[in-house]
């Protein structure tokens, strides 16, 4: 059996268009049968926080911010589900891991596991983050 | 095959992904086909245009066999066998 190809995100981004974008392509590559290890960072680490999960509404865009009731409409429209759900959704699929920067946990108050979301599944220093980049076939940075 | 061949096609499973965007019918796919046997065949709905490609470029990539496509009202059929 040929090694599955491997993916890592670095996800700094904590704002609704680009953590839908990076659902999507989690879920490309989840289809793909890829090993896919995400890394929270700074702003993403904020939308990963439990007290946050759900709250998708809070969340702002990246871009054309005075936009965002159309893009949420029209997200519900398309029947595009909540950003957190194509990272769930990913995991049961194929080998997907979700890394917290500690640093980043530690802005938004969130110091232990059981802060996150439960998809979460350790929380690590930037040397793994670098180390999976190394490895990896692809590397993204969102 | 041509369209004839392919709505004569014996259809293990069906997969109706016409409700939802990319990449949703990818992802329908995706889970359905561990619900067939080798050999079989399952069709995909979908109304989504970047489905048209996705799937069977995914069907190719994975060793699956992508038969053809076949155009309905408002949407289409994606055929593929099993590996």
């Amino acid at each position: 059996m040929e090694e599955n190809k491997k993916m890592t995100i670095a996800l700094f981004t904590g704002s609704l268009d680009k953590l839908t974008a990076a659902g999507v392509i989690l879920s490309g590559a989840a289809a793909n049968d890829m090993d896919v290890d995400v890394y929270v960072l700074l702003q993403g680490a904020r939308a990963f926080m439990k007290e946050m999960a759900g709250k998708t509404d809070e969340l702002e865009l990246a871009e054309n911010k005075e936009l965002k009731e159309q893009f949420l409409e029209s997200l519900e429209r398309l029947n595009v589900k909540p950003w957190l759900e194509f990272f769930r959704e990913a995991k049961e699929l194929t080998n997907v891991k979700i890394h917290i920067c500690g640093l980043a946990g530690k802005v938004w108050g969130g110091e232990k596991l059981e802060d996150f979301v439960d998809i979460a599944d350790d929380i690590v220093g930037i040397g793994e983050c670098v180390t999976s980049m190394e490895e990896s076939d692809i590397h993204l940075f969102i | 095959m041509d369209q004839e061949e392919l709505k004569n096609l014996e259809v293990s499973k069906s997969v109706d992904a016409r409700g939802t965007a990319c990449p949703g019918p990818l992802l329908a796919a995706k889970k359905a086909i561990g619900e067939v046997d080798s050999g079989q065949i399952m069709e995909i709905l979908s109304s989504d245009e970047g489905t048209r490609r996705d799937v069977p470029k995914w069907a190719d990539k994975k060793g699956h066999e992508y038969l053809g496509t076949v155009e309905e009202s408002g949407y289409f059929k994606i055929y593929m066998k099993k590996k």
